[in-house]
């Protein structure tokens, strides 16, 4: 396989792809020092190694990459070579542009991902708090890569849709391997410990049950399923009762006002807390701050 | 099928989970639910639960069970009648609200407040008047840690209370404490029924920052009005204290008279037998909890249970869908069988977290003795097995010393797997019956409430209700074999206690 280097404002391969800045395969025969001292960009990078061992620092830290390895930078995060220098070796290399307008939490991808938008928040979530920046032998990468490529090059009917198809493929892959990657998928008592944290991090938040069977690294209906019969509740029972126990603990406290209980505990409105809190306790928020202060 | 219009129903405060079950007035189960809550461990020694969630949790459950199964067929709740966990503690301040999270029996941060205690003079006569191993498991320990090194959460603090009273008091506002636990404490003289100024001394409080001491049959008072209101039912409905899990598992479990003992292996396990006598042991190894005025259910508790099976699974078990443990393990229990009395001389020391009775060694960890070039995994997997239960038959030899017993009624998901329950008849070469744990502590805390109710006479007369046929029983020639090994199993539980302290230092 030849070398190449497509840039999105140079070729015309790139011409219909806005959201591709830069795709090539490189291939380093010899070594040109400060070749690759590389550090932040605003793109989402992808790097897969085809051949050699490439020592590198993202975010920091050292890792070592070897053939069929893929790592992932985030805009804004750190890469370059320990050694200042570009290894000997081959890899492709993909930036992608994001929607960076979308600060909130709403789809970082452009249009043309056909990604659906309840979907995005969760690879959102996996792949923008991913503490791990490299997956180890993930071959599907590779082929994803190389028919990237020859559709390209090859300019069949059809090659814009397959492109993109491919880059939300990609996507896809990478996060379900993250998900897999931050939890061993033996201990659901742990992962769902580990869950529970995360809910209690941001209860504002008004989670979906989508959103938290992808921290578990799993489907939504055997992550229902898992969670009934591990804690007795549905998930979205269980957050509640969540909710309302931290609400009790801030009732106890004269100083917080009650809507912001309500909001910071993830409830629509007081009322919605207030309706919620009684069905369950018999009282209504304030009765229950009267009787305990 | 019978007109089920009263019935009775118990809620157990379990480690994991709370569990409310409804029973009619015979004894049969009419539903049961549980919901589940967390551990935490900021720190590697700590274990806490958080007790509003807890409480919410209970109350969810309960408003569940009673809307699907109880409401609908129009039964009238008797009774509810209380158990939990041992050991627990929940500092709250003057207005009745917890101070931070409880601190449960798995907590371990109080090890020196037990080893100055258990290394001082005092030692004696606090276990001999308390009953109370000493460990950091232990209240008492775990107030004089708050005193020690939470000196603020100490001052603040009005009361310490266990998770159970404080459930309680949302419920009906009062603070009690029932004999059971309270003699698990640590702080209770189990002779004389009555806090023990001693252990006071040492943790730092007096009789009035404790919850009220009462028997376990007593009622905890009235409902709140609202509570009554959201859980419809009325203010008549007896709120019973109740007692502790490990009591009631042993009472459920039709275990009275003395000649039988229970075993319990869960995630954790025991060993227990009821009496009117307390074992005051030379060493120390025994705890003596009260059931009533006059009966304690004396026993050792160890920390190597199923969980280290549920390790063994998780590190090395296969694993055909993501989490499916059970089949992981059911695949193991499979292999395991298969492979003869003895592992062919491999021999596995349990000791992953530790060790209470009967070494009573935290610093005792885990060991496969004796691999030759012929094991295979399958002869791993079976010495895991034989390990966890040579350690319950270790506690109930040492028990021996001190009763005897001739029969064995088991129960806990691990000892219940058939394999298991085979092997602990042949290691105790003592005939088996099998009750179901989790069932068993609501059935104990049902017979307490229909004994209070007048249904039975005595707690005595309850338990003898449950009949329980044996099921295995002992293979003559296994004995023998369990026997070389075992005998090779307590030398080295001893004979490494030195380098278990050093490789300690190690991790």
């Amino acid at each position: 396989m030849a070398q190449f280097i497509l840039r999105h404002e140079n070729s015309a391969e790139l011409k219909q792809f806005v959201h591709i800045n830069e795709f090539a395969l490189k291939k380093n025969n010899s070594i040109r020092l400060n070749s690759f001292n590389d550090t932040c960009s605003e793109y989402l990078r992808f790097y897969y190694i085809l051949d050699g061992k490439f020592e590198w620092v993202i975010k920091r830290e050292s890792y070592t990459l070897y053939p069929t390895d893929l790592a992932i930078i985030l805009p804004g995060e750190e890469l370059y070579a320990e050694k200042g220098y570009l290894e000997i070796g081959s890899i492709y290399c993909l930036n992608l542009c994001l929607n960076t307008e979308d600060t909130g939490r709403k789809n970082p991808l452009g249009k043309w991902s056909s990604i659906t938008s309840a979907e995005l928040v969760s690879i959102r979530n996996i792949l923008f708090h991913n503490s791990i920046p490299v997956l180890s032998r993930l071959q599907d990468a590779g082929n994803i890569f190389s028919q990237i490529r020859n559709e390209l090059f090859n300019q069949e009917i059809g090659h814009v849709t397959r492109v993109n198809q491919l880059l939300d493929e990609l996507i896809i892959l990478v996060t379900r391997n993250l998900a897999q990657q931050n939890i061993c998928q033996r201990d659901f008592p742990q992962a769902f410990l580990k869950l529970e944290e995360a809910l209690r991090k941001d209860l504002s938040h008004h989670w979906t049950v989508e959103e938290m069977a992808a921290l578990v690294g799993l489907g939504t209906t055997s992550f229902s399923d898992k969670v009934k019969s591990y804690s007795g509740f549905s998930p979205m029972i269980y957050l509640i009762n969540i909710r309302i126990s931290e609400a009790i603990k801030l009732l106890k406290k004269p100083d917080v006002n009650m809507t912001n209980i309500a909001l910071d505990m993830g409830f629509y409105s007081s009322q919605h807390f207030a309706t919620t809190f009684k069905k369950l306790t018999g009282y209504t928020p304030s009765q229950f701050r009267n009787n305990n202060i | 099928m019978p007109v089920k219009k009263n019935c009775i129903i118990t809620i157990e405060i379990g480690t994991n989970a709370v569990r409310v079950v409804a029973f009619d007035l015979s004894g049969n189960t009419i539903a049961t639910m549980k919901g589940s809550y967390p551990t935490f461990h900021s720190q590697p020694d700590y274990s806490e639960q958080d007790p509003e969630q807890i409480f919410i949790t209970m109350l969810y459950v309960l408003k569940n069970l009673l809307n699907e199964h109880i409401h609908p067929q129009k039964i009238k709740v008797e009774s509810i009648c209380f158990s939990a966990s041992m050991h627990s503690v929940l500092a709250i301040d003057k207005s009745g609200n917890p101070l931070g999270n409880a601190v449960i029996w798995a907590d371990n941060r109080a090890k020196k407040e037990a080893q100055t205690l258990k290394n001082s003079a005092a030692s004696k006569s606090i276990y001999t008047a308390t009953g109370t191993p000493m460990h950091p498991m232990s209240p008492l320990f775990k107030i004089a840690w708050f005193k020690n090194n939470d000196k603020a959460r100490f001052k603040q603090a009005s009361k310490f209370i266990q998770l159970k009273t404080y459930i309680i008091q949302q419920l009906t506002g009062e603070y009690l404490i029932d004999y059971s636990l309270a003699s698990a404490t640590g702080l209770l003289n189990i002779h004389k029924i009555k806090w023990e100024p001693e252990a006071m001394l040492y943790a730092g409080i007096n009789t009035g920052m404790l919850a009220d001491l009462v028997p376990i049959f007593s009622s905890a008072g009235k409902l709140k009005k609202a509570y009554q209101n959201s859980l419809g039912i009325n203010g008549d409905t007896k709120i019973i204290v109740g007692s502790s899990d490990g009591c009631l598992a042993t009472l459920g479990a039709g275990v009275w008279d003395g000649r039988k003992a229970t075993v319990t292996i869960e995630d954790s396990g025991a060993v227990r037998v009821i009496g009117k006598k307390v074992l005051n042991d030379k060493q120390q190894r025994f705890f003596n909890y009260l059931l009533t005025e006059d009966f304690y259910v004396s026993g050792g508790p160890t920390n190597s249970g199923g969980v280290i099976f549920e390790w063994f699974a998780k590190q090395f078990g296969d694993f055909k869908n993501p989490y499916d443990l059970e089949y992981a393990m059911d695949e193991l229990i499979a292999v395991a069988t298969k492979v003869s009395a003895g592992s062919e001389g491999l021999i596995f020391l349990p000791y992953l977290l530790g060790e209470r009775a009967p070494i009573w060694d935290a610093n005792a960890r885990g060991v496969y003795f004796g691999i030759n070039i012929k094991h295979e995994r399958q002869h791993f997997i079976r010495a895991i097995i034989e390990g966890i239960i040579y350690e319950i038959y270790s506690i109930g030899k040492t028990l021996e010393e001190h009763c005897t017993f001739n029969s064995l009624s088991i129960n806990g998901s691990f000892a219940s797997i058939p394999l298991c329950a085979q092997i602990i008849a042949d290691i105790f070469n003592k005939p088996v019956s099998i009750s179901q744990h989790n069932y068993s502590v609501g059935l104990g805390a049902y017979l307490l409430s229909a004994t209070e109710m007048g249904i039975y006479k005595t707690l005595n007369e309850a338990a003898k209700s449950i009949v329980l046929p044996e099921q295995y029983f002992p293979k003559k020639n296994l004995n023998s074999i369990y026997m070389s090994h075992f005998e090779i199993f307590e030398k080295l539980s001893v004979k490494l206690k030195d380098d278990f302290e050093n490789v300690v230092k190690l991790q």
